[in-house]
C-alpha cells in the first residue's frame, strides 16, 4: 500500500456541507481514521460524533492529523489548501471540481515548496482497501490485493476496480489523481511509489485523451519501473476539438490522441487493454507470468 | 512547442494559439473575446493600444477623425481574418464606406462580422509576439514571446518561453525582454508591457492573453496592435467584468449543447443512434469507446458529472431524448458521489413520460439496493455488468424502429 493506511489520521475541510457531511459519514463507516472536521464558525460543534474545529491549525494540533480531505466550493479551494499546508498537513486530498486552474497552479507550487503532497483537484481521492478510504470512492467495490492503480478518472476507476475485484484481483492502493490539466501528484510520482511498495505486484494506469502525461508516463516507466504495467486509455473514439467532460480531455491540433498514447505505452512494454474487463484479464496474465518467473 | 498559423495581418485567432495549454482548450467552449474587447482590457491595464473607433454601420465612418488612410478590421471570433479579406486599408471616406459595407457583411469561417474596428495606420519599425498562457507541462503560467511577431510567426526560430513562478516579480519581464535581444529603453518598455500582460492574465482569470503583433513604432512607442483573450471557463463566475458575456460569445455550440451547458452538463453531439448518459468524463468516454468497439454508433457523449441529483439526471435524460437520431438510451451510472436512488427517481419519472423509449440501464454503487427497489416496479431490467449492457444497447440499436425520438 502507498500514501495511506489504517493509521492515517484524517480531517475533513468542509465536513458540515451537504457533500462533505455525507462522505464523512461514509468514510467513518468504512473505517477511515477520521479525527475531526473543519468549518469556520462551527468550531465546538460535532459531526457524526467527531469534533468540528474552526481552523485547520487547531484541528491538527488537537488531533495529530496528517491528512486533510477537502470538500469546499471551487473558489474557496485555494484558501483551504493554503490553510491545510500552513496547519501542518502533509497530504492534501482535494475533491473539489471546477477549481480555477491559476489557483491550482498556485497551490501546487506551495505544496512543492513545503514538501507536502497533493492529490487532485477534481479527483475521487484515494483508497487502500480494508484500511483507509479518503474521498468519494465507493468502498464496497475495492478489495485488498496486489494491484496498484493510478487514474485520472473517478467513475472509470470504480468501473475498472469493479472488473479487477470481480476477477479476484484485489488492490494495494488506488489513487485518483484527477482530470484537471494542472494537478498535484502526477503519474510518475505514483508509479515510483508503487514500484517501491512490496505489496504491489502489478500496476494499472488509467489515462485519457488530451495532454501528454501518458506519453511522459510511458517514458518514465521504461526507465524506472520494473513491475508490469497495464494501461487503459479512455476516449479512443472521441472526436477532435471537443472537450470530453474533463478540462484536460481534448484532442486538439492532432495532439493528445489515444493513438499516440497507446503507441508510447506499447513502445515502453506496457500492455494496453481495450475494455475494463480486459484490464482485469491482462492483470491476471501478468501475475501468472510473475509466479512462473 | 509548435507555432501554428501564419497570418498576413498579424491577427491572432483561435488557431494561432501557440502554447500547449491553450491549444488543448476547447474552442467551442471557452470564452474568446473580440479584438476590441481584448484591447479595452489591455488599455485598462496600462498597455498602449492604437486610438480606435468601433462601428456597426458604414456611415458611422463620417464621424471618425483619425485621418486617412485608415485600417478597417472585421471583428470576428474565427481565425484567418487577414487571409479571408477581413482587413482593408481604404484611402478616403468614399472608398471607406464602400469597403465597410462589404466587410460588415462578411462571414469568416462561420463567424459573422460583429462590427468593424477602425484605426489609423501606424508607422511600424518592428513587430514582436507576446503571450501569457497557463502551461500544463510547466504547471504554471508562462510567457511565450518572439522577436519576429506578427507576420509569419509560424516560421520564427526565435520563440522564447519563460515560466512565471509564484509569487510574481517584475524582473521576469525584464529577463524575457533580454532574451528577446532587446536593450536600452526598449528593454524596459517591452518588459513593462509583458508584466502588465501577466497582471491582467492573473487578475482576469484568463487562459490566454496574447498580443500579436506588439509593434514598436518609429518613435519607439510600444503598442498592442492586435490581441486575443480567452477567459477561463471555470473562473468566469467570479469575474464580474465578464458577467453575461458567455451567451453573446458562445456561438458554435448546437442548440442542445447550449442547453446542456446551461444545465451544467457536458454534452457532445455525435452521429450515431445510441444516446449515452453516464456520470464522470472517463466513464462516459469508456462507455462510448465500448459502444463503438461492439459495433454500435454513439449518438452523443453526455457526462452528468459528479453528484447529479434527480432533477439534473432527468434534464440529462430529456436532452438525450430530444436528439431525433437517438434510438436507444444507454445509461451507465456508477454511484460514488452520485447516489443511485437519485438516478432511479429520475428514471421512474422519465419512463412515465416516455414509455416508448428503449432504455438500457446499468446502475451500481452507493444506495444501489434502494434504487433497485424503486425500479423493480417499473419492469426495467438492470444490467450489473457494463459489457452486457453495451452489447444489449448495440443489439437494440440495430433493430429497425418506426418510432423516432418524439413518438
Amino acid at each position: 500500500m502507498i500514501l495511506v493506511n489504517k493509521d492515517t489520521k484524517v480531517i475533513v475541510q468542509g465536513a458540515t456541507g451537504k457533500m462533505g457531511s455525507a462522505h464523512t459519514k461514509r468514510m467513518i463507516e468504512y473505517g477511515t481514521k477520521i479525527v475531526g472536521g473543519v468549518t469556520p464558525g462551527r468550531g465546538g460543534s460535532d459531526i457524526h460524533g467527531l469534533p468540528v474545529f474552526d481552523t485547520v491549525a487547531e484541528a491538527v494540533q488537537k488531533t495529530g492529523a496528517t491528512c486533510s480531505v477537502i470538500f469546499v466550493p471551487p473558489y474557496l479551494a485555494l484558501d483551504a489548501g493554503y490553510e491545510a499546508l500552513s496547519g501542518g498537513v502533509t497530504l492534501l486530498v482535494l475533491i473539489t471540481e471546477g477549481m480555477p486552474p491559476q489557483d491550482t497552479a498556485k497551490l501546487v507550487a506551495a505544496v512543492k515548496a513545503k514538501g507536502a503532497k497533493l492529490i487532485g483537484p477534481n479527483c475521487p481521492g484515494i483508497i487502500t482497501p480494508g484500511e483507509s478510504l479518503i474521498g468519494i470512492l465507493p468502498g464496497s467495490i475495492f478489495k485488498s490485493g496486489p494491484v496498484g492503480m493510478v487514474s485520472k478518472s473517478g467513475t472509470l476507476t470504480y468501473e475498472i476496480g469493479l472488473a479487477l475485484t470481480d476477477a479476484g484481483q484485489g488492490q494495494s492502493t488506488c489513487v485518483g489523481v484527477g482530470g484537471d490539466p494542472i494537478k498535484g501528484l502526477e503519474y510518475p510520482e505514483v508509479l515510483q511509489m508503487f514500484e517501491n511498495d512490496p505489496q504491489t505486484e502489478v500496476i494499472v494506469l488509467i489515462g485519457e485523451i488530451g495532454g501528454n502525461a501518458e506519453e511522459e508516463a510511458a517514458v518514465f516507466i521504461k526507465k524506472n519501473i520494473k513491475k508490469p504495467v497495464i494501461a487503459y486509455i479512455a476516449g479512443q473514439t472521441a472526436p477532435p476539438g471537443k472537450r470530453m467532460g474533463h478540462a484536460g480531455a481534448i484532442v486538439s491540433g492532432g495532439k493528445g490522441t489515444a493513438q499516440s498514447k497507446v503507441e508510447a505505452f506499447e513502445a515502453a512494454g506496457v500492455k494496453v487493454a481495450k475494455t475494463p474487463n480486459e484490464v482485469a484479464q491482462k492483470v491476471g496474465e501478468a501475475r501468472k507470468t510473475l509466479t512462473r518467473a | 512547442m509548435a507555432v501554428r498559423s501564419a497570418r498576413s495581418d498579424g491577427t491572432a485567432r483561435p488557431e494561432s494559439v501557440i502554447g500547449r495549454a491553450t491549444a488543448e482548450r476547447r474552442e467551442d467552449w471557452t470564452l474568446d473575446l473580440y479584438e476590441y474587447e481584448a484591447k479595452r482590457i489591455f488599455q485598462d491595464h496600462g498597455i498602449t493600444v492604437p486610438p480606435s473607433v468601433r462601428i456597426t454601420k458604414p456611415e458611422e465612418l463620417r464621424k471618425v477623425h483619425l485621418g486617412w488612410p485608415l485600417t478597417l478590421k472585421c471583428q470576428v471570433l474565427s481565425g484567418g481574418r487577414g487571409k479571408a479579406g477581413g482587413i482593408k486599408f481604404p484611402k478616403d471616406l468614399k472608398e471607406g464606406e464602400a469597403i465597410a459595407k462589404d466587410l460588415l457583411a462578411l462571414t469568416i469561417k462561420g463567424s459573422k462580422t460583429e462590427s468593424l474596428l477602425v484605426e489609423p495606420r501606424l508607422s511600424i519599425a518592428r513587430e514582436l509576439y507576446l503571450a501569457v498562457v497557463l502551461d500544463r507541462a510547466a504547471g504554471c503560467p508562462i510567457f511565450i514571446a518572439s522577436a519576429e511577431g506578427g507576420v509569419e510567426i509560424e516560421s520564427s526560430h526565435n520563440v522564447v518561453t519563460m515560466p512565471i513562478p509564484y509569487p510574481f516579480h517584475p524582473f521576469v519581464g525584464r529577463e524575457l525582454a533580454q532574451k528577446l535581444g532587446l536593450s536600452g529603453s526598449l528593454l524596459t518598455k517591452v518588459a513593462d508591457v509583458a508584466n502588465k500582460l501577466y497582471k491582467l492574465f492573473e487578475s482576469k482569470d484568463l487562459d490566454l492573453a496574447e498580443i500579436n503583433p506588439l509593434v514598436i513604432t518609429e518613435g519607439e512607442d510600444v503598442i498592442a496592435l492586435d490581441g486575443k483573450i480567452t477567459v477561463n471557463d471555470d473562473s468566469i463566475h467570479r469575474q464580474k467584468y465578464f458577467e453575461g458575456w458567455q451567451e453573446k460569445h458562445v456561438s458554435d455550440l448546437s442548440h442542445l449543447e447550449q442547453r446542456a451547458k446551461l444545465a451544467d452538463l457536458n454534452l457532445v453531439e455525435l452521429d450515431g443512434n445510441i444516446g449515452i448518459l453516464c456520470n464522470g468524463a472517463g466513464l462516459t468516454m469508456a462507455t462510448m469507446d465500448m459502444v463503438k468497439a461492439f459495433g454500435g454508433e454513439p449518438g452523443n457523449f453526455l457526462d452528468v458529472g459528479g453528484g447529479g441529483d434527480q432533477k439534473k439526471t432527468l434534464t440529462a435524460l430529456e436532452i438525450v431524448n430530444e436528439n431525433p437520431k437517438v434510438q436507444v438510451i444507454l445509461l451507465n451510472i456508477l454511484g460514488g458521489i452520485t447516489a443511485c436512488d437519485e438516478v432511479a427517481g429520475a428514471l421512474v419519472e422519465f419512463m412515465a413520460a416516455h414509455p416508448e423509449r428503449t432504455m438500457i440501464v446499468r446502475l451500481r454503487g452507493n444506495n444501489q439496493d434502494k434504487a433497485e427497489q424503486m425500479l423493480a416496479k417499473s419492469g426495467l431490467k438492470l444490467f450489473p455488468d457494463l459489457e452486457e449492457a453495451v452489447k444489449e444497447a448495440v443489439a437494440k440499436s440495430k433493430v429497425k424502429q418506426p418510432v423516432g425520438a418524439k413518438a
